[in-house]
């Protein structure tokens, strides 16, 4: 089983076979749906714009399993929802990426590279570690995805190269797309 | 008339909601993403577009947030 056996849905519904992507370099990411850790939006689509043209997609898999939750997103006062209207990159049905109920996709990719730590020098680290040791305790346990915009690197033959965390922002991504495509 | 402008899968609306509701306010929800004319309107009263929820009696002054304190003195309640 490979990545480009995986069919799943466009958010508009229609089925999409992930080897319609083959040769293309992929990032993966589970997206806040709307509200959360919103300001990665942002950053993938400058890496979207910086790099489409030259075989980058990115496919966003909005899931609402940590959208209530707001631990150190810069922004703690937040307590309101904006929409992403600025979005151009592929954005698929919303639905679970972790425990039994994760979309199997997500379940291959986080056995595919395990979960290492979060990035200690991240501003929101301490936080986000924090808010899951008090909040989520067992989201820590094991490779599932911890919080909104965990990022899987594809390469053009479909291997699942790098996973970065939410404490990677999507900019000091570039030069691992870069030596991929 | 009490309006709430809202999207779908927002807690902070549905906390806004439920919280007018508590407080016995008659209100009209509008789903600014479904609703073109109500995004337009939500737009024109706070300069940003698909922020949510924003609650206003009177067209004119709001507040976006869930923010007990501010809905309480908009509303007089």
């Amino acid at each position: 089983m490979g990545i480009y056996d995986f069919t799943v849905k466009t958010s508009k519904g229609a089925e999409k076979n992930l080897g319609d992507y083959k040769g293309k370099v992929l990032l993966i990411v589970n997206t806040a749906s709307k509200c959360g850790f919103t300001p990665q939006f942002e950053g993938l689509q400058k890496l979207y714009d910086a790099y489409k043209d030259r075989g980058l997609e990115i496919l966003g898999f909005p899931c609402n399993q940590f959208a209530e939750q707001e631990p150190g997103t810069g922004e703690e006062a937040q307590s309101f929802c904006k929409l992403n209207y600025g979005v151009k990159f592929q954005i698929f049905e919303k639905g679970d990426v972790r425990g039994e109920t994760a979309q199997p996709l997500f379940k291959y990719l986080t056995a595919q590279k395990k979960f290492e730590g979060f990035d200690p020098n991240h501003p929101i680290a301490a936080k986000l570690e924090a808010a899951l040791k008090a909040n989520f305790p067992e989201y820590l346990e094991g490779d599932g995805i911890k919080w909104n915009f965990t990022k899987f690197l594809v390469d053009r033959e479909g291997n699942v190269v790098k996973r970065f965390e939410p404490t990677t922002d999507p900019a000091d991504i570039a030069k691992d797309i870069e030596a991929l495509l | 008339m009490v309006k709430v402008y809202t999207i779908q899968s927002c807690p902070w609306c549905e906390k806004v909601k439920k919280y007018l509701a508590s407080r016995g306010v008659n209100f009209t929800a509008f789903d600014v993403e479904k609703d073109a004319a109500a995004r337009y309107a939500c737009i024109k009263l706070t300069g940003m577009d698909g922020a949510v929820p924003v609650v206003t009696a009177d067209d004119k002054t709001y507040v976006l947030d869930f923010d007990k304190e501010q809905i309480d003195k908009l509303l007089g309640i």
